[in-house]
């Protein structure tokens, strides 16, 4: 009763989820299996969402590949990220997600070994052409971190922080108060606008570090694994607030959350670390598509076995 | 519930199957010894102050603290005596603060840069050369305020009759090189401790670096870089040798740098040095003036303990 589910019982549930899939309403009988497994109750109601079109591509990345010194981290990655929508980006641990993310705000130039090889274009325009300044990239492509990261100010602070940096005028107040609604925190926090940020939950912390990000009015908000730090309540917040602005902003979200993956994504990339003929092992994208594809019908066995290892 | 511990009980009659303690008598002496050394600097404290109160007390006895603290004339060795204290407090204040408006520019400077733009292998460079620099003899400091600066401001002043041969500016500001690798190394430090989560989030944000050195982490180590800066203020305050040779030996209040003027400390070392006989006057002026300089360092201390204590508690 007990024991780990085997890889049977696995196939047996994913099964069970596709058939769900396809014919809309959940019927426990179609899994023998279903009174023992705990998820069985819960997959059923994973609705995959539509996949607007990529016609207007924010990111065209084109054989790209990213090293640390001598060694490369991901290697010839191509694919396109369209326009207000959400884009996960999965795979296991070490094959090159945080990497290949911090390539599109240019993270990557803060870290003295990185280098970056081959093509990204933001709406076009070479992401690292020479005249291109990483410092306006980042105001334009906001960025939210694995951890919390609040600064040691107070929330007010924290969200007029980029606002200020890029020496924005106007009302500061009025900005600070629509970024937290926007960012659905607002009535949470409007009685302490004063008190610092680390007096905040994780949960409000990570919202806090969403909003300040809106605040500068980016296009594309890209996350590392934004809800690992948090329990399953802060993190269907987090998952609302992503769908909300998803309306307005492109978001980019690595997670290792199959299940946030497929609830919130309207893509997903697969990403794993393969080991070449010369031994030397590197990140690579496996499979890139509409997310209820990747989940109901990968075309590379890796994703599959990925995603049935993991999902349920 | 099973019988899983009877199989691993030792069958020689021993009632437990957990090994007996056994007095460690190597880790005792071990920490006897190091509480010895812990008490020796608490002891050493102790001892000074003992030994600083009862000729201090005395000569409190026959000059009044008021006529001590703010007497303008301080000539304890001649006659007729004066006992104000206030041209050696405005002499260490003077120098002191001369050094600071040196080290603190200079100090913080070489802290942000080799913490926010410095590559690590740079860093690794540097840092120790810039803790080297506080090794050097502080005489080497004075004599080269002395011998070498002096006479360069002299060269090249502008006007007027420039510093004198003994002068505050000299001293001040070779006092300030000398507290830069104070400054710079603890501010550093503090700087460093600051998690780069804080950096990346600003980064993002779209800040540049000077940006995230200001605005972020700067405020972030600021109660150990006041901590930096107060040792830095507690070593020149008690530097004796650099104010002893290049600004003189001749109480003078005033506030003019150019002039020669002598410090708490510097009036302890000469006199010190001359063979005043226990228990005149003179002897005990000595003693009331390091009372003096104890307190004003002591309070220093606690001020900087009390900032890096607040300090830790920054990012919980
Ligand atoms: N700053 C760095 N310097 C050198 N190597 C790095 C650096 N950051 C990552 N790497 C290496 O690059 C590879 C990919 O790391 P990355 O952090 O991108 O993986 P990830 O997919 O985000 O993993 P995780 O899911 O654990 O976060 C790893 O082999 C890692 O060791
Ligand atoms: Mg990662």
């Amino acid at each position: 009763m007990t024991t780990e589910p085997s890889r049977r019982i696995q196939r047996l549930r994913r099964r069970a989820l596709r058939s769900a899939q396809t014919a809309a309403v959940a019927s426990p009988s179609n899994a023998p299996d279903a009174p023992d497994a705990p998820d069985s109750t819960t997959a059923p109601r994973v609705s995959f969402r539509d996949a607007p079109p990529l016609t207007t591509p924010v990111f065209e990345v084109g054989s790209l590949s990213v090293f640390y010194g001598d060694h490369e981290a991901v290697r010839d990655v191509n694919m396109t990220i369209g326009d207000r929508q959400i884009t996960a980006m999965i795979g296991p641990s070490g094959c090159g997600k945080s990497t290949m993310i911090r390539c599109f705000n240019r993270m990557n130039d803060l870290i003295p070994t990185a280098r970056v090889v081959g093509k990204i274009r933001y709406h076009g325009e070479n992401l690292y052409g020479k005249e291109v300044d990483p410092i306006e990239v980042r105001r334009r492509i906001g960025m939210v971190f694995q951890k919390p990261n609040p600064f040691p100010k107070s929330i007010y602070d924290n969200i007029a922080y980029g606002p200020r940096v890029g020496s924005f005028k106007g009302n500061l107040d009025d900005l600070v108060e629509e970024t937290l609604t926007r960012a659905a925190l607002w009535d949470e926090v409007k009685d302490k606008l004063k008190t610092s940020a680390l007096a905040l939950s994780g949960g409000q912390q990570q919202r806090l570090c969403i909003a300040r990000t809106i605040a500068v009015k980016p296009e594309v908000i890209l996350m590392d694994e934004p809800c690992s730090a948090l329990d399953p309540i802060a993190t269907a917040k987090i998952e609302d607030l992503m769908e909300h602005l998803a309306q307005e902003f492109t978001i980019v979200v690595v997670t290792h959350n199959m299940q946030q993956a497929a609830r919130v994504s309207h893509r997903t990339a697969f990403f794993t670390s393969d080991v070449d003929v010369k031994g030397e092992r590197h990140g690579r994208l496996v499979e890139y598509d509409e997310t209820e594809r990747i989940f109901s019908n990968p075309s590379d066995q890796r994703t599959e076995d990925y995603i049935s290892g993991r999902f349920g | 519930m099973t019988s899983t511990g009877s199989g691993r009980r030792v069958a020689s009659g021993s009632p437990g199957f957990l090994k007996r303690s056994q007095p460690r008598y190597g880790e005792k002496a071990v920490k006897v010894l190091l509480v010895a050394a812990s008490l020796v600097s608490v002891l050493t404290t102790v001892g000074i102050v003992i030994a600083l109160i009862p000729p201090a007390a005395e000569f409190f006895g026959e000059v009044s603290f008021g006529d001590f603290i703010t007497g303008t004339d301080w000539s304890p060795l001649f006659k007729p005596a004066h006992f104000g204290v206030l041209p050696l407090v405005t002499g260490t204040l003077m120098v002191t603060l001369i050094a600071l408006l040196v080290a603190v520019p200079l100090g913080l400077g070489a802290a942000v840069y080799l913490s926010e733009y410095a590559r690590p292998r740079v860093r690794a460079f540097f840092k120790p050369i810039l803790e080297v620099l506080a090794g050097i003899p502080t005489v080497v400091y004075g004599f080269f305020a002395l011998q070498a600066l002096t006479p360069l401001l002299q060269d090249i002043w502008p006007g007027g009759e420039g510093p004198q041969v003994f002068n505050a500016l000299s001293a001040g500001f070779v006092m300030g090189i000398m507290i830069i690798p104070t400054i710079a190394s603890l501010s550093e430090d503090a700087m460093n401790a600051v998690p780069n989560d804080l950096r990346d989030g600003a980064f993002a944000l779209g800040s540049s670096r000077m940006q995230v050195a200001t605005r972020v982490v700067f405020p972030a180590a600021l109660s150990g870089i006041v901590a930096a800066i107060v040792l830095g203020v507690s070593r020149a305050i008690g530097e004796t040798m650099i104010v002893a040779i290049a600004a003189g030996g001749r109480p003078n209040l005033s506030f003019d740098p150019l002039e020669g003027m002598q410090t708490m400390t510097a009036f302890i070392a000469a006199a010190g040095i001359g063979d005043l006989p226990t228990g005149t006057i003179g002897y005990q002026t000595i003693f009331a003036v390091g009372s003096l300089l104890f307190v004003m360092t002591l309070v220093m201390n606690l001020v900087s303990i009390r900032l890096v204590r607040r300090y830790r508690q920054v990012y919980e």
